[in-house]
């Protein structure tokens, strides 16, 4: 038995099933799913990018992912992964068979739950999650709030991102714009 | 009444954000929660439980993760120039600079510290209803046209309690029983006496874009 087929199958129906009953609600739903694993590894780091690195080390050696590349902007409020060879992304690709634009990524899920129990961080949310099925990356945008009055302290996070295109070839989560402005 | 007038009271309902700082007399906050007391409710489970909150302390720390919730949101979609999308159609860019900043900022959720009234609706996951959150949802609108009819404005708000790590911590607050499988917390209505006269009516789609006749698609009314 394919263990990593079937959970992906798994995951996909719940993914489905949730979007069909939350709309875009089950977005901000899933915040702990993936994360008991990595609760049970001994993440250690002073600061988010060692955090971000041990969790990563742990999930490459489990065979979760095959890479991740971080980087930070925005005034250190933003943390962007270009996630390589998922063993999710199997679970994405079914998602969108579905019509649904996949939103639980227990990948940034892990990090973040980590950033937040380490660090105490006081609020965060995956603000992206963008999948090339042909390369079978992913790219994830997460905002990271420190402390609460960092919440507000706005700049352009994809100034000089060199996966704009990428980027910008998924749907916007803001899905009400179009429709808004067909009203007016 | 006639259905007529009952209709104008739906039609004339608006989300007030801005209160007055009057106190709301025990009596019409009775015949609000008595009026979702008659919601419809599935096998009439009524599985809806609401929290009456006043003391302004609690309300702070409601309206701080309210404004914590959507402010976490908008800020990163305004980063990554989304939520500016949602606002091309105000043409006066200072205008819109102040809007986009009210929002990113989260304190388009943060009012109901200043809302005499705040009740928390939860729903009762152990009751043995199907239906606990569609349930919640009519005893919700029944609170809100209750207000409404007796001249006080009120708003639904979803903010604190969206993300799963903001509703552990919202019934933190209220002493809310954790766990997935006891309570559901749906959202809160703020409700006090209007201080906002909101431009009204807000553009509504028009009924034929919306309603289907006999099969999903077809416009003709047959």
């Amino acid at each position: 038995m394919d263990s990593i087929k079937y959970c992906n199958e798994v995951l996909a129906r719940v993914e489905s099933l949730m979007y069909q009953e939350l709309s875009g609600m089950a977005y901000w739903k899933c915040e702990f799913v993936g994360t008991d694993f990595i609760r049970s590894k001994n993440i250690e780091g002073k600061n988010v990018a060692e955090i971000a690195e041990s969790c990563i080390k742990e999930m490459v050696a489990a065979g979760i992912v095959k890479d991740i590349k971080c980087s930070t902007g925005g005034d250190g409020m933003m943390l962007k992964l270009k996630v390589k060879g998922c063993m999710h992304h199997a679970k994405e690709v079914l998602v969108r068979a579905e019509g649904v634009n996949p939103y639980i990524c227990p990948v940034a899920n892990m990090i973040l739950d980590q950033i937040h129990e380490k660090l105490k961080y006081e609020t965060s949310y995956l603000a992206k999650l963008a999948i090339d099925e042909k390369t079978q990356t992913c790219l994830t945008y997460l905002a990271l709030y420190e402390t609460a009055d960092k919440i507000g302290h706005v700049t352009d996070w994809l100034k000089g991102d060199e996966d704009l295109d990428f980027l910008h070839s998924q749907p916007s989560q803001i899905l009400a714009s179009e429709d808004r402005k067909a009203q007016k | 009444m006639t259905d007529t007038e009952f209709l104008e009271i739906l039609k004339s309902r608006k989300s007030i954000r801005r209160y007055k700082p009057d106190p709301i007399p025990e009596e019409m906050i009775d015949k609000i929660l008595e009026a979702a007391r008659w919601a419809p409710t599935g096998e009439n489970y009524q599985p809806w439980r609401f929290i009456v909150i006043r003391d302004q302390e609690t309300r702070n720390k409601i309206g701080d993760l309210s404004r914590q919730g959507s402010g976490s949101r908008m800020t990163a979609w305004y980063c990554l120039n989304e939520l500016q999308q949602r606002f091309e159609g105000i043409s006066d860019p200072v205008k819109r600079a102040e809007v986009l900043e009210f929002m990113y900022s989260g304190r388009v959720s943060e009012f109901c510290k200043q809302a005499p009234v705040v009740i928390a609706l939860i729903g009762d996951l152990r009751v043995g209803s199907v239906d606990v959150p569609y349930d919640l949802c009519a005893a919700m609108e029944n609170m809100i046209l209750q207000a409404h009819a007796m001249g006080l404005g009120s708003c639904w708000v979803y903010g604190p309690v969206a993300s799963t790590r903001d509703a552990i911590r919202f019934k933190d607050i209220l002493g809310i029983p954790q766990g997935m499988g006891y309570y559901k917390v749906l959202s809160y209505l703020a409700v006090g006496y209007p201080k906002e006269q909101r431009k009204h009516p807000r553009p509504k789609m028009p009924l034929e874009d919306m309603v289907y006749w006999e099969k999903f698609g077809n416009k003709e009314r047959i």
